[in-house]
């Protein structure tokens, strides 16, 4: 276990250190400027907070449906490491949006989903906390983080249809990247998304010495009264 | 389904002698009007009150949130809740039957509070109030299946009258988004827009569903 | 079936730290009551909502066999789901699970229907006279004393002819001459085909009112030979003995 967790740090890092020196060397765009190197940041954090949620909802949902605490765990484990990566998208969003379109914060549909989806992440992190009894928080977690889950395609349509004019660079396409310019972004994707699966596993092991050591702590109790 | 039938009635029935649910919304939805209207009062040139049909909806909104909350307080005494539990039937139909008679509730607070919003707002109502009552009424059902099954989770948690707007205002949203569009046409050129009242109705399918399915985990011990 | 009312195979219960029902097998016939004791926190009552059908099970399954009445609609159960079950199983708690602004007779009226029983006002008055009601059929569940109001309580258990009735020590905070009608009551129900699994602390309840015991310490259970129930004084015995006995076990 420590090997495999050892290699996985040192491809981590072997990985970063490239993509850190690809999107050093990429080409400056020439109508943003240095600023547009958040690219290689937003996004891929933009996938790793939503691939946080969506294993909240997923293993939450087969907890439902099986009840195995392990399960349970895990979607603990996806929601705190998936809100931080939510976080910074937040914050990299505004940085950006200040440096291309001048002001720090538009009501773009993108931006305005994730705001969503972040308050939700909040909201499902308050819901545990605030829930006497573990079993019972555990299940009304999970039911929440489906109803959220279910929201996001939902919100995303709502505010396409409603929003305000998309300020948001829509680059789907491929080849809409400049020149130079896709390595670094392949790169940054699969190193968020990296450390995103690091940081949960890392997380969810956590959670596992926990219930391991409450446990144990519980039966020594049971021995010291006997 | 007679079970439906059951928990609609008890709830309506229990409404009809206290009126205590409808009185506390009806009269918070007066005073957010009251307050809106100091807060963001229209102006004299109609053009820039573009935002006042969406005022509406604040009210409607918080009022709704304020009816979910009681709607599963009074369950909590001598353990009603595990009464429900105890029925053998499938626990969606319960549900249903809670967010219908909310969903009832919750309209006729909304008709008094369009006749008092539109006296403080100076507005006239009549030519779209039918419309306008179909938008009310499709706002009204997501705001009560969705606030239902929160309301449910949320009255079993610490902090429970701060729980339930907290997990229940970001997943409303879209009915927001939706009501208000429809509210403001409806208001400046008179007419429904089909996108609007479209967005209304997938976003209540999606509540219905998701809450109809996990209300049987909600009500377990 | 082979008849027995109530099977429960390895039916345990956990999440956290602790078991709180370590795996259990039992079986109960039709016309049997079982006590079941321990102290405080033993897990009894996590036994009586797992057979409720209000809490799921870590483990084991829970089967409840019950004819049925063809002439009161009531189909025959014999099933392993929660749902089929809680159509066999009425439940008295410490809660009353009535509704405080419905009158006595509403609450029955409203617990037959979610119970599909035909004709529920009917069934309500055939309650009311049943178990000495009248009096009170039309004041409001929540102006009622805690005596009455368990009588209530126990009437709406009754509703659907339940095959298993679960009792959560329902003699507490009761007067002693209401505890000695409920005791009668519960008394006289044991001709019927109903099996009865009681929870109490009282032992000499237990010696009158139920055909075997056993007892719960920490989410295992022993049980107690039928001897056990000979006298309050002997069932004492036997019940510090098994509590000691599963105290020290590892």
């Amino acid at each position: 276990m420590k090997r495999w967790k050892q290699a996985t740090a040192a491809t981590l890092a072997l990985l970063g250190t490239w993509w850190a020196w690809a999107v050093w060397n990429a080409p400056l765009d020439s109508v943003q400027g240095v600023i547009q190197k958040i690219l290689y940041v937003h996004p891929p954090l933009a996938f790793a907070a939503y691939a946080g949620f969506i294993g909240t909802a997923l293993a939450g949902a087969l907890f439902l449906a099986r009840g195995e605490e392990r399960l349970d765990r895990f979607a603990a484990a996806s929601a705190e490491v998936g809100v931080v990566f939510c976080t910074l998208m937040l914050v990299t969003g505004p940085i950006w949006a200040k440096g291309t379109w001048g002001k720090w914060w538009t009501w773009d549909p993108r931006l305005t989903v994730t705001l969503l989806l972040y308050l939700t992440y909040v909201a499902y992190l308050l819901l545990r906390g605030f829930t006497e009894g573990s079993e019972r928080a555990a299940r009304f977690a999970a039911v929440y983080g489906i109803l959220g889950a279910a929201l996001i395609p939902l919100n995303y349509y709502a505010i396409e249809l409603f929003g305000s004019r998309a300020l948001h660079p829509d680059n789907l396409q491929r080849g809409s990247l400049g020149e130079g310019m896709g390595l670094p972004f392949l790169l940054g994707v699969l190193a968020t998304l990296a450390a995103f699966a690091f940081l949960l596993v890392r997380r969810f092991e956590l959670g596992e010495l926990r219930a391991l050591r409450a446990e144990r702590l519980a039966h020594a109790a049971l021995r010291e009264d006997a | 389904m007679s079970a439906f039938w059951a928990v609609l009635w008890k709830d309506l029935a229990i409404e009809w002698r206290s009126r205590d649910r409808f009185a506390a919304m009806a009269v918070f939805a007066a005073l957010v009007v009251l307050v809106l209207y100091f807060a963001a009062p229209p102006s004299l040139d109609a053009a820039q009150n573009g935002h006042v049909p969406g005022l509406l909806w604040v009210a409607y909104l918080f009022a709704g949130v304020l009816g979910m909350n009681r709607a599963f307080a009074a369950e909590l005494e001598n353990d009603a809740l595990s009464a429900l539990a105890l029925a053998p039937v499938d626990r969606g139909f319960l549900f249903l039957g809670k967010a219908a008679a909310s969903f009832l509730i919750l309209l006729v607070v909304q008709a008094l509070a369009a006749v008092l919003f539109a006296l403080a707002f100076s507005l006239n109502l009549w030519p779209v109030a039918p419309q306008l009552a179909a938008v009310a009424a499709l706002g009204a059902l997501g705001i009560s299946c969705a606030g239902t099954l929160l309301a449910a989770i949320a009255v079993r948690t610490r902090y429970r009258e701060v729980m339930l707007p907290l997990l229940l205002l970001p997943l409303l949203v879209p009915v927001l988004l939706g009501a208000v569009r429809a509210t403001t046409a409806l208001l400046t050129i008179g007419s429904l827009p089909w996108p609007a009242v479209q967005l209304l109705i997938v976003a209540d399918g999606v509540y219905a569903i998701v809450s109809f399915l996990c209300f049987e985990y909600v009500l377990d011990e | 079936m082979n008849g027995a009312a109530l099977r429960a195979t390895g039916l345990a219960k956990r999440f956290g730290p602790l078991a709180a029902l370590a795996p259990l097998d039992l079986e109960l016939a039709p016309g049997e009551t079982l006590a079941v004791l321990g102290p405080n926190g033993a897990g009894k009552s996590t036994l009586l909502r797992l057979l409720a059908g209000l809490m799921r099970p870590s483990a084991g399954a829970v089967e409840v066999s019950f004819p049925g009445a063809a002439h009161r609609g009531q189909a025959p159960i014999n099933g392993a789901s929660r749902q089929q079950r809680r159509a066999a199983v009425g439940l008295v708690a410490h809660s009353t699970f009535l509704t405080a602004q419905l009158t006595a007779r509403e609450n029955l009226v409203f617990a037959a229907r979610l119970y599909g029983v035909p004709q529920p006002e009917a069934r309500a008055a055939e309650l009311i006279a049943a178990h000495e009601l009248t009096a009170i059929a039309g004041r409001r569940a929540g102006e009622l004393s805690r005596g009455m109001a368990q009588r209530v309580a126990i009437a709406r258990a009754l509703v659907h002819e339940p095959a298993l009735l679960l009792l959560d020590e329902p003699f507490t905070g009761l007067d002693p001459r209401a505890a000695e009608k409920l005791a009668e009551r519960l008394a006289a129900g044991r001709g019927s085909e109903r099996a009865c699994v009681l929870v109490t602390h009282e032992l000499a309840r237990a010696v009158q009112l139920a055909t075997r015991a056993f007892v719960l310490v920490r989410g295992r259970a022993r049980a107690l030979d039928a001897g056990a129930l000979a006298s309050a004084a002997v069932l004492e015995a036997a019940y510090r003995a098994a509590v000691t006995a599963l105290e020290q076990a590892p």
